[in-house]
């Protein structure tokens, strides 16, 4: 092992996050910290990264690919000395696996110098990893709401049937679910459906 | 609320249905009457190229995924894909909005856009490996001049700020940083900027602070007294304005009246796979370009493209200045002669040698580029003068005799691509 790379073991890369999904980047933090490596600083997407970075001087930035602030630290790359430049945009033979997981993640990283992969991965990693989990919360949490909608327009459904014909709670639910049932339609559906027609007949 | 989110990702991810009976009809029509008027041989010589639509030139791909920055100048590549002039030419263009610069450059060379609505120096920056690993793009064509523009806040308003001079005069007065914003560094934004700036004898790099925000972030960021000035694209000036925050102090055709801007950009690997799909963008591009230059449909390409899914701002924020009528936000109003161009009879579209060298001694001239490079070489290797011809010679499009053009910039220096290297080394202030 030369010195430099000895260097690379003994010195902690500094890492710094940019991203505004606390529920992201928490993680994150704690992942990488527990790697070994030094967070530095989990930092907001907007127009003070400039100077946040100049002020922190991390080895790496992670952040989202889809951020507009990318070109914030583009700017940086070209028309600072600090050597930062981006790196999963181009891919080099030995680690494009990893980089299509990262940009299928929304992972993009910017570092400083050359650090060798085996010091970079683990931090690839994580993010990947966090981002991936996060993706997935959100596609729960997404499809949960979905759910609470549909029961929320089926409740106004049934409540305005309840008015309207004087029904009982049970008695307008069963109505509902037989004519859904005759139309081969969603129960939520119909309901939205029912509140349309009448939200246009009584108004 | 749900039905909202539903509503608002169908509108990003699929443009509206249109008439697919009369793109249907192009097609038909345009395969027919050129397959027959081919086997009778009886095709006019110029008519020949039009046979790269319908017949054994037919486009490699038939869905074409380009990229575009939420700007005005975006509108050919919407107008093309929104209007069906993509179907006459056997291609359907899925245009893709996309939130930085970054991600245009990242996505073309990765493939995962196939070309892109870009800042014609970003594309050189990339040749050059400016600020990364060096990539081999193409210039298609130029998608428009003019129309952009260098907004001061309006504190700078109120301390007398009404043009270069008086600038200069309070940055020496005043002693405090003073923040100007770009869009990309290598980009235009950024050139129009510096050169502005140096031509009234301030220094970008040394008297101010340059930092990079997106576009459409632009307004927000002044409004709460983050930046003192910006280059940016319309409508992005205009709104300043319309939302009192800030003033036109220059237009970008000011510092160069006809200067090029936006490309249709994409890497020489994406030619070379696809030189078909290539001609017909361009030929598809170019025939939205022609539309959109008539002062009758400039209405109607503004309501298209500030709709969410493109611009996403309002109609007459985008109309004024996209029909040449300024108004500067400091007591100015006026008719500009050279407001955003699409076409001019082909002489916007066409990629000048000289227009993409010009962006190289801009990057030489600021740091970017450590040595001179092979300016001509590079131009030549990059704009793609070969197939933007064939595109425009189909289309009976009138093409430049020389790929040299010359232009006299704010500073009175003349820019005619001959000489790039003395040029570069003769602005006073440089890096």
């Amino acid at each position: 092992m030369g010195w430099h790379s000895l260097c690379y073991v003994l010195i902690m890369l500094k890492v710094m996050i940019v991203d505004n999904e606390i529920k992201r980047c928490k993680p994150l933090k704690q992942a990488l910290i527990d790697n070994g490596f030094d967070v530095v600083a989990h930092v907001e997407n907007d127009v003070h990264l400039h100077d946040k970075y100049l002020a922190i001087k991390p080895d790496v930035v992670i952040i989202d690919t889809e951020s507009p602030n990318r070109d914030t630290l583009e700017n940086i790359c070209v028309m600072s000395m600090h050597n930062l430049h981006p790196i999963v945009m181009f891919t080099h033979d030995g680690d494009k696996a990893q980089i299509k997981l990262a940009t299928q993640a929304g992972v993009s990283a910017y570092v400083v110098g050359s650090i060798p992969s085996e010091r970079l991965t683990p931090v690839i990693d994580a993010a990947v990893a966090r981002f991936e989990e996060f993706k997935s919360l959100r596609a729960e949490l997404s499809q949960a709401k979905t759910k609470l909608d549909e029961r929320k327009v089926v409740e106004r459904a049934k409540g305005l049937l309840m008015k309207q014909r004087n029904l009982d709670e049970d008695t307008a639910y069963e109505m509902l679910r037989s004519m859904a049932m005759k139309k081969n339609m969603k129960l939520a559906d119909l309901s939205h459906q029912l509140i349309e027609a009448a939200s246009m007949l009584i108004v | 609320m749900k039905t909202e989110i539903k509503a608002e990702s169908t509108e990003i991810n699929s443009k509206p249905a249109v008439d697919s009976n009369r793109r249907n009809f192009f097609k038909t029509a345009v395969a027919g009457a050129f397959g027959a008027a081919a086997a009778l041989n009886i095709m006019p010589a110029g008519l020949q190229n039009m046979a790269y639509a319908a017949g054994s030139d037919a486009p490699e791909l038939t869905e074409v995924k380009i990229g575009f920055i939420p700007l005005t100048d975006c509108a050919p590549i919407v107008v093309a894909a929104e209007m069906g002039f993509d179907k006459k030419y056997g291609i359907k263009i899925v245009p893709s909005k996309e939130a930085s610069w970054a991600a245009i450059r990242d996505k073309t060379v990765n493939g995962e856009l196939h070309a892109a609505h870009v800042l014609y120096g970003l594309v050189y920056g990339v040749q050059m490996g400016i600020g990364g690993q060096q990539k081999d793009m193409n210039v298609l064509m130029t998608l428009n001049h003019n129309g952009q523009g260098i907004t001061l806040s309006n504190q700078l308003k109120d301390k007398g700020v009404k043009d270069g001079k008086t600038l200069k005069r309070l940055l020496e007065n005043e002693n405090r940083d003073y923040t100007f914003a770009q869009t990309f560094p290598t980009g235009t934004h950024a050139m129009w900027l510096n050169y502005w700036l140096a031509a009234n004898g301030i220094d970008p790099i040394k008297d101010v602070k340059t930092i990079v925000v997106p576009p459409p972030q632009m307004v927000a960021n002044m409004r709460i007294g983050n930046m003192d000035g910006y280059c940016v694209g319309e409508p992005w000036n205009a709104r300043a304005i319309y939302d009192k925050v800030g003033y036109t102090v220059a237009t970008s055709q000011d510092i160069w009246a006809d200067h090029p801007e936006k490309v249709l950009g994409t890497t020489a690997e994406f030619v070379a796979k696809n030189p078909n799909t290539a001609r017909a963008l361009i030929m598809a591009i170019l025939e939205a370009s022609k539309y959109i230059e008539a002062t009758e449909n400039r209405a109607k390409v503004a309501e298209l493209i500030s709709q969410k899914s493109y611009v996403n701002a309002p109609k007459d924020v985008i109309l004024g200045r996209f029909l040449g009528e300024y108004d500067n936000g400091n007591g100015r109003k006026w008719k500009d002669a050279n407001f955003m161009k699409f076409f001019e009879d082909g002489k916007v579209p066409f990629p000048y040698l000289s227009d993409g060298m010009w962006f190289l001694t801009q990057h030489k001239r600021w740091g970017m580029l450590k040595s001179d490079p092979d300016y001509l070489a590079i131009a030549k290797k990059v704009n793609r003068i070969d197939i933007y011809t064939q595109a425009a010679t189909a289309l009976g499009v009138s093409v430049p005799a020389s790929p040299m053009r010359s232009s006299k910039l704010m500073d009175g220096t003349v820019w005619d691509g001959k000489d790039p290297k003395a040029y570069s080394a003769s602005f006073k202030i440089k890096a």
